[in-house]
């Protein structure tokens, strides 16, 4: 079992951050065996580490009703306090069996997820308590959290070799900085440390150590310039906590686009002397903490929780110096938390009070990211109605990007004018099946849908209780675009319907709204 | 997956008056040519020398070349080629093959949108006793004919020869927005057979103008036929060339049987949705989407938008396309299941204009202060190359989406000519410029007034959808203006157009 193992690929590289999609096989390397030398060499081991293998299998975007083939992961989890083992959420997502395995001995159990967060990207593991999850964790034993790392540290990357033997790469940490992880939103802490990794089995998560205590974990490796990013211990520290009182709520964030205002033309139109700090707020994201602070649009930030901003939109940080703004909220404070923002609005500094919150995935109007659920849809007699999400516009790649597609991805990067009119999700028009009753529509699909039967369409829900109430012999749904009018037969989509049941098209529900 | 059909509204071509003539044997078969009888001298060599704009430093000039096609007498001192043998043209010549003086010439009329162009001898003497050549009408499939020209490949003139092969409504590759009728032919046809005559029993049936590279297909040339000349022929009659006029609104076949009966239209295959209606086309105030068009000009339209015209079944645009503006066309239509008729008077649709390759324009422009504003269009977007997801999508929906009603000449701030008063804007070149100083900008004209006002303190530049404004401040910038225009040989502050 083990060799077979120790043939996959190592697939960590900067763009591993969205490929979820293992690296092909290595070729099978020929191994030239060596007469023992005089003296076995001790094989150096790690007792809080588990290798992780997981299975997962995403829903296809398209074809809701379906998945996609499944895939391979591997990686090294760290082993925590009861037992539980932390591992990147990427490893964990869209997962459909996952399972720990010691390293040496090659052992395996069963494991389920007991917490996952895809914009902090990290998840963590459990294997049901049994007598073999007891043995399978005698031999190991938690490994502590140090977040104490700094920039000109040296920590490393630890891997296990074919036998479970420990395998050290030595970085050092050259910058701090906050950048997104794998999924669209607002920055996290990241270290970025430079050195080489040499490739081996594991590849989706593996450890950062600093002195046996955890440091972080991998995110990205670019081979060629040798820099690493690391999801650091902080952000995992707060990951835990905020799993260790029962109820996560995720990091907060405070809602908000700020601009630099170094340019000195610009600073004297904004009222700014030389050498104040303060940055402008361009936008403020409806709902989210900084517009239920009273922040507006067009003041100058001037400080956060007694942080003074700078120009550049920078606080410094005591641990690493400069560091974003946007780390004061979402590294060191939690939901609930309350928060304190001075800013200049018409030349008087004003201080907002609030309390930290965070706008959940599901209340953007375009959902950024989905992991483990399918997506949601209605189809009615051929024609396949979706809402709009990130992922579902990715799929198409920039060059598929075309006519309607790029009319949707437009409405993602700017949702403002459809959630003012109370919109909750955007539903669309994204295919078409050939059916007797959508005859003449078969070429249609990417345009939004205003109306069905009358009735305003402001989410998928609505979209299913419209269709019950047509006032004639046929459904009208109105569109946003060419053509814009669209008629359905009633009794003729119902007759559709059943026969896509279990049709060609191998559809088993006509609609999933959970 | 997920095609939107394209809006025809582009797509209008003069039907084919379907003139089977019968051609006499004789004339197929090949027949030698007296070049010194003088029975070709109306075509002519057209040496051209052009001035290509340049819509990156638009104060600038821009890149002399020179070009040669082919034109051929029609009348007196009148000459016809194709627009794209004498667009940018600084200097015109006409050669006749049997003598080597150049005549200079001027354009007299040229239509982009059809690739076509009249053009004159300044000095008419030497071409008084040229014979004109007469025109034919359509050739059918698989006759022969000739394209007579001064292609590449030596000096004097030249004769290919080959068969029609289709008859079809092509896009004109001039502006690449424009479509009509095309024939191909598989005679050869290469760069320098532009403008000339292609002929069949020896009448002119077509103007050789475009074809395919020899990497991408084989033996495909494409000549302009007979209804487009005449229609070009009789638009200049008045002196003025007016344009193609459309109904800039787009249908929807009825095609399904709940939108059949929905409709009104009772499934009797006669009857097009309005899928889409173009507010500054001819029928904007007229048709709404979901009418059902019965009828054009008294010819029933079928559910697919097609008419039967002539014998032949045809989009309902192309009786459009045979009319003229000011034309009147007659449209029966439907609405909640009430028939009603009105005649439309029909006019050229302007914003469309902006998506295709303009010529024989001085690119428009202002600078201040560095930063550089242009009129989006085309030629704009091919030069400056922008990827900005901003502009492009207003460039591609500039109709789909309807942004001409609001900004009907979107303007782009295309650089920022680098210098201590603007170091901090360089990064926000290539976006749409929405305000100046609180006022919507329109049109490049609005650029110039806003900037020249001077009642405040600042110049405050709104971009559409970029985050921050930019600001400059009126003295400093006022400034700088004329140590940036010395620094970077710009001559002109302005060009907006001639008055």
């Amino acid at each position: 079992m083990k060799l077979f193992t120790s043939f996959l690929l190592l697939a960590f590289s900067a763009t591993c951050l969205q490929a979820q999609a293992p690296g092909p096989a290595a070729p099978k390397k020929k191994r030239v065996l060596t007469a023992p030398a005089a003296a076995a060499q001790p094989v150096v081991q790690n007792s809080s580490l588990v290798k992780v293998n997981a299975t997962s299998q995403a829903y296809n975007l398209h074809l809701p009703w379906q998945k996609e083939s499944p895939s391979g992961r591997r990686g090294l989890g760290v082993v925590l306090a009861g037992n539980r083992v932390l591992v990147t959420a990427q490893m964990a997502a869209d997962a459909t069996y996952l399972e720990l395995e010691l390293p040496e001995s090659g052992q395996k159990i069963p494991a389920k997820v007991v917490a996952v967060d895809y914009e902090a990207n990290l998840a963590l593991l459990e294997s049901p308590p049994s007598d073999k999850q007891k043995a399978f964790f005698a031999g190991l034993k938690p490994m502590s959290i140090d977040a104490s790392a700094r920039i000109g540290d040296a920590v490393s990357i630890l891997q296990t070799g074919r036998v479970g033997e420990l395998i050290e790469s030595p970085l050092n940490i050259s910058k701090v900085l906050s950048r997104r992880y794998i999924v669209e939103g607002s920055g996290f802490l990241v270290y970025e440390a430079t050195g080489i990794i040499r490739s081996e089995a594991n590849s989706f998560t593996l450890p950062v150590v600093k002195g046996g205590k955890l440091a972080g974990l991998l995110l990205s490796y670019d081979s060629k310039n040798q820099v690493t990013t690391i999801l650091p211990a902080p952000i995992i520290e707060h990951f835990l906590k905020d799993v260790a009182d029962g109820s996560y709520e995720g990091f907060p964030g405070l809602g908000m686009e700020l601009q630099a205002t170094q340019d000195e033309q610009f600073r004297e139109f904004l009222g700014l002397k030389p050498n104040e700090p303060g940055v402008l707020i361009s936008a403020v994201v409806k709902g989210a903490s900084a517009e239920q602070a009273g922040m507006k649009k067009g003041d100058i930030l001037v400080s956060i929780n007694g942080f003074t901003i700078d120009s550049r939109g920078d606080y410094k940080d005591p641990q690493y110096g400069a560091l974003s703004a946007g780390h004061l909220v979402r590294g060191r404070a939690y939901v609930g938390d309350k928060v304190e923002i001075k800013v200049i609005r018409e030349g008087k500094e004003v201080t907002l009070n609030g309390t930290l919150t965070r706008k959940k995935p599901e209340d953007h109007l375009v959902l950024p990211y989905r992991f483990d659920q399918g997506p949601r849809y209605v189809l009615m007699g051929g024609l396949l109605f979706q809402e709009l999400s990130r992922p579902y516009l990715d799929a198409f790649g920039e060059e598929q990007r075309s006519g309607a597609i790029l009319r949707l991805a437009r409405i993602a990067t700017h949702p403002e004018k459809y959630e003012e009119a109370g919109r909750r999700k955007l539903v669309f028009l994204s295919l078409v099946l050939p059916t007797p009753g959508a005859q003449g529509y078969d070429k249609l699909g990417g345009q939004v849908v205003n109306k069905v039967n009358g009735k305003v369409i402001n989410d998928l829900n609505d979209l299913a209780e419209a269709f019950k109430s047509a006032k004639e012999t046929w459904h009208l749904i109105e569109l946003d675009d060419f053509p814009h009018l669209l008629h359905l037969d009633t009794f003729g989509a119902e007759r559709d319907n059943m026969r896509l049941l279990d049709g060609a098209y191998r559809i088993g529900s006509l609609k999933r709204l959970e | 997956m997920n095609i939107r059909p394209l809006l025809t509204l582009l797509a209008l071509a003069v039907l084919p008056p379907v003139m089977a003539q019968p051609v006499p044997e004789t004339l197929l078969a090949s027949q030698a040519i007296d070049l010194s009888s003088g029975a070709w001298d109306g075509v002519v060599n057209i040496d051209v020398s052009v001035l290509v704009p340049d819509y990156r430093e638009p104060w600038n000039a821009g890149q002399p070349s020179g070009g040669s096609g082919t034109g051929f007498l029609i009348g007196k001192n009148r000459f016809l080629t194709n627009a794209h043998v004498v667009s940018n043209a600084t200097r015109i010549l006409i050669r006749t093959s049997n003598d080597p003086e150049p005549h200079p010439a001027k354009i007299v009329h040229i239509a982009h949108d059809c690739d076509l162009a009249l053009i004159e001898a300044e000095d008419p003497k030497h071409f008084e006793k040229l014979k004109p050549l007469d025109f034919g009408g359509i050739p059918q499939l698989n006759t022969e004919v000739i394209a007579v020209g001064y292609p590449i490949g030596g000096d004097r003139i030249s004769v290919t020869r080959g068969v029609v092969s289709r008859i079809d409504f092509r896009p004109y590759s001039h502006t690449s927005v424009d479509s009509h009728l095309a024939i191909q032919v598989d005679a050869a046809i290469n760069p320098g057979n532009s403008g000339g005559p292609v002929l069949q029993a020896g009448k002119v049936v077509g103007v050789a103008f475009q074809g395919f590279s020899g990497r991408v297909a084989q033996n495909v040339g494409y000549m302009i036929p007979m209804p487009v000349i005449k229609r070009f022929l009789k638009d200049i009659e008045d002196g003025r060339y007016d344009h193609y006029v459309d109904l800039a609104a787009s249908d929807f076949p009825i095609e399904n049987p709940a939108q059949a009966k929905a409709l009104g239209t009772n499934g009797g295959g006669v009857g097009v949705m309005v899928a889409d209606v173009e507010p500054a086309g001819s029928v904007g105030e007229i048709l709404k989407i979901g009418d059902v068009i019965l009828g054009i000009d008294d010819n029933p339209v079928l559910n697919n938008g097609l008419v039967r015209y002539e014998g032949e079944l045809v989009d309902m645009n192309e009786i459009v396309e045979r009319k003229f503006a000011g034309d009147k066309i007659k449209l029966e239509f439907m609405r909640e299941g009430k028939k009603q008729e009105v005649t439309v008077t029909l006019k050229r649709f302007d914003p469309y204009v902006r998506l295709g390759a303009t010529y024989n324009q001085r690119p428009r422009y202002v600078v201040f202060a560095g930063l550089v504003f242009q009129p989006m269009d085309r030629n704009l977007m091919d030069a400056h190359q922008i990827r900005d997801r901003t502009v492009s999508y207003v460039f591609d929906n500039f109709l789909t989406n309807k942004l001409y009603v609001e900004r009907p000449e979107p303007v782009v701030l295309t650089s920022v000519l680098p210098d201590e008063v603007n170091t901090w804007l360089t990064p926000y070149a290539h976006s749409i410029v929405d305000e100046i100083n609180g006022v919507k900008i329109k049109s490049l004209k609005d650029v110039q007034t806003a900037l020249s006002k001077k009642d405040q303190a600042f110049i405050e530049i709104r971009l559409l959808e970029k985050s921050r404004p930019l600001v400059l401040k009126r003295e400093i910038a006022e400034a700088a203006h004329p140590r940036i225009m010395q620094t970077y040989n710009i001559l002109g502050d302005s060009f907006v157009g001639e008055e």
